[in-house]
């Protein structure tokens, strides 16, 4: 017996030598140094038409190139066109004529036209995309590409960024900066030399890690070079690394069904001063303000009291495991009973809950939402089909203020928020910030829209000497 | 036919309910593409698993069924998962399909070694009365007839059920490609994924007749 498990130890040891070779190369100039990563879940295969959600968005920004970028500010900045005017109903643009796909094609206006035709005809197409471009239809020759539409050009210019262009007729190649390969169980994205952003970075290799504690251990053995740590208070970062923390503009948003009562959510607002202990929410949430976010140019408002009294018993339904923000509605929980409400906590399976709540089945509903860097983002919650507008609000006089808002400093911003507050249908709750570990000899720019989204995004990145 | 109707039924509920799988998605994204990559491991880890514990459990018989191997079992995957990750030498890189295997085996070898010996006939005091000769003759006839129910009954559940490991090790395998389709409401998929396992049912079932038979 002993000599029979000592064999199948030996078998089994002998497989071990082929772990993956992430910290060989530890000691490599920086020139060679690959940076390690991980992806949460499967970003699927990459589809530049009918891939959605966070981690293909990545792999997009990596193998693509948008239109039009946005810089770490917020800015739109030049990427696959090289410049752009503002004409009335869309915009005009001449994109560079060095800008090669994957297979060494030059990229063209009717790669554009096909690749906004493809997002408008395939009814499988990416719906984060298909909202961003509205109505919106490309057309052109050579390096000239003119957008017509009903969004306003400065709205146009600022949701491209969500749109990277894929070859015609070949929806998995892009332009940009990496060039994604499938290495065993890991995505490698291999630095592209003659890109136009001339990335620095031999590469990123994207491990799938969807594990909280293995993403941890990874992060402290040094297998990792960036990554989020679980939102635990007093962890702190390995040596070697250091922690970084970037404002997003995703907000845990609370929406109010049919069952909640006009008194519920302005009675939340007075809650969510001083519910949550600062040590409890840690580095990835702070306590929300307002209506709509600060950071898109809203000033801070409240619901307007109503005079209906909050119901004494309120279910709040959530996806379940998320620990951090159970945490936090716990907090919300505790804070409600001192005003006399019981609020039950409710965590859902996220699939059961998003359907729940559309149909409105749920009393309130928490959920992450990640708004774009323009305030025209914030029109899912009132527009009738909007994102956001899960509960079907309306209201004749926000409709007719909607053909107003071409531009973002308009007044009619603040009488639409005006609006929103005396009947809201959602209120945010806590401000999401990026907590990440990053070692400290990568060099990367921090914005709003994380460190991959923004241009150059990874392609600018660079190991410190 | 008509015994295998109930089985059957029982697939073909799981089916209807792969089709009609409740939920939406915030964000619509993409299935994964089948990790046909992990077939070969998936294979290797099976057949290394059945192996060992036949083998095992035909030098050392119903005794299995008690001891340490209790104990081994009762620990869940993630715990030999993460014991193995955090033993594992930050020096190595990060763990790859050995160490995903080993895990595998420490959470899997002991509940079934003791679920094939305790199914074993008791050897006491016959025929371990009559000598090592006629026990181990007793217990390689019981083997034969067991084998195949418990193949047939239990290796499907490993197939899957690998998904604490994959998940831990950073290791996408075929249960975690299960469980992003049950996620991402990929009901195409899953209804593959079911249609397989009905088809490795029906194939296993000749097994157990055999098995059956005098």
């Amino acid at each position: 017996m002993p000599r029979a498990l000592l064999s199948l130890g030996l078998a089994a040891a002998s497989l071990l030598p082929c772990a993956p070779r992430a910290l060989a190369q530890a000691p490599d100039p920086p020139a060679a140094r690959w940076v390690e990563e991980a992806f949460q879940s499967d970003p699927g295969p990459l589809d530049f038409v009918r891939g959605d959600g966070e981690e293909q968005f990545i792999a997009q920004a990596l193998t693509g190139d948008a239109l039009v970028g946005l810089s770490p500010e917020g800015r739109p900045v030049p990427r696959l066109a090289a410049s752009w005017r503002e004409v009335n109903g869309g915009l005009d643009l001449v994109l560079r004529a060095d800008a090669r796909f994957a297979d060494g094609s030059p990229v063209s206006a009717a790669d554009v036209a096909w690749t906004f035709r493809a997002i408008e005809g395939d009814p499988q197409a990416s719906a984060t995309k298909r909202a961003a471009l509205g109505d919106t239809a490309a057309r052109g020759e050579g390096l000239r590409v003119e957008l017509r539409g009903s969004r306003p050009p400065e709205r146009l210019l600022r949701e491209l960024w969500r749109v990277p262009i894929a070859k015609a007729g070949q929806p998995g190649m892009g332009s940009g900066p990496f060039l994604l390969q499938r290495d065993g169980a890991a995505w490698t994205f291999t630095a592209r030399p003659g890109h136009f952003l001339h990335p620095a970075l031999p590469g990123l290799r994207f491990r799938l890690l969807p594990d909280e504690a293995a993403r941890l251990v990874a992060l402290q053995k040094g297998w990792l070079t960036l990554g989020a740590p679980p939102p635990r208070p007093g962890l702190a970062p390995p040596p070697g690394m250091v922690p970084l923390v970037q404002p997003t503009l995703a907000q845990v948003l609370l929406f109010a069904g049919p069952g909640a009562g006009p008194g519920a959510l302005p009675a939340f607002a007075r809650w969510r001063r001083d519910a949550f202990p600062p040590r409890l929410l840690g580095e990835l949430y702070s306590p929300a303000a307002g209506l709509w976010p600060a950071a898109l140019g809203f000033r801070a408002r409240e619901p307007d009291a109503t005079g209906a009294p909050c119901p004494r018993v309120l279910e709040l339904a959530y996806t379940a495991g998320d620990g951090a923000l159970e945490r936090a509605l716990q907090a919300l929980a505790a804070r409600a009973a001192r005003d006399g409400v019981t609020l039950r906590l409710r965590p859902l399976e996220a699939g059961l809950f998003l359907e729940k709540l559309l149909k409105g089945q749920l009393a309130l509903g928490a959920i992450t939402n990640v708004f774009d860097p323009h305030p025209w983002s914030v029109l899912g919650f009132v527009e009738r089909n909007g994102d956001l507008n899960v509960t079907g609000w309306r209201d004749p006089a926000a409709e007719a203020l909607l053909p107003r808002l071409a531009d973002p400093a308009s007044p009619a911003w603040d009488t639409l928020q005006a609006l929103w507050a005396r009947h809201p249908a959602a209120l945010p709750i806590l401000d999401v910030h990026s907590h990440l570990w990053i070692d400290r000899r990568l060099q990367v720019q921090p914005s709003a829209l994380g460190l991959y989204l923004p241009t150059p995004g990874a392609a600018g990145w660079r190991w410190r000497e | 036919m008509i015994r295998r109707a109930p089985g059957l039924a029982v697939w073909a509920a799981a089916l209807v309910a792969a089709g009609c799988l409740p939920g939406r998605l915030w964000r619509e994204a993409r299935p994964p593409a089948f990790p046909s990559r992990a077939l070969a491991p998936t294979a290797l880890a099976l057949l290394l698993l059945a192996g060992a514990t036949l083998l095992l459990v035909r030098l050392r018989g119903p005794r299995l069924a008690g001891g340490i191997l209790a104990v081994l079992e009762a620990p869940p995957d993630l715990v030999w998962a993460l014991l193995l990750l955090a033993l594992w030498p930050a020096g190595a890189g990060p763990p790859g399909g050995g160490a995903g295997l080993l895990a595998f085996l420490l959470a899997a070898l002991p509940g079934e070694l003791r679920w094939l010996a305790s199914t074993l006939p008791p050897e006491r005091p016959f025929p371990e009365a009559w000598g090592p000769g006629a026990v181990r003759a007793a217990r390689g006839r019981a083997l034969r007839r067991l084998a195949p129910w418990w193949l047939a009954a239990r290796l499907p559940v490993w197939l899957t059920a690998s998904l604490v490991i994959e998940r831990a090790l950073g290791l996408p395998g075929l249960g975690s490609d299960w469980m992003a389709r049950v996620a991402l409401r990929d009901h195409r998929g899953l209804a593959a994924w079911i249609g397989a396992l009905a088809l490795l049912w029906l194939l296993a079932r000749p097994l157990e007749g055999r098995a059956a038979s005098p």
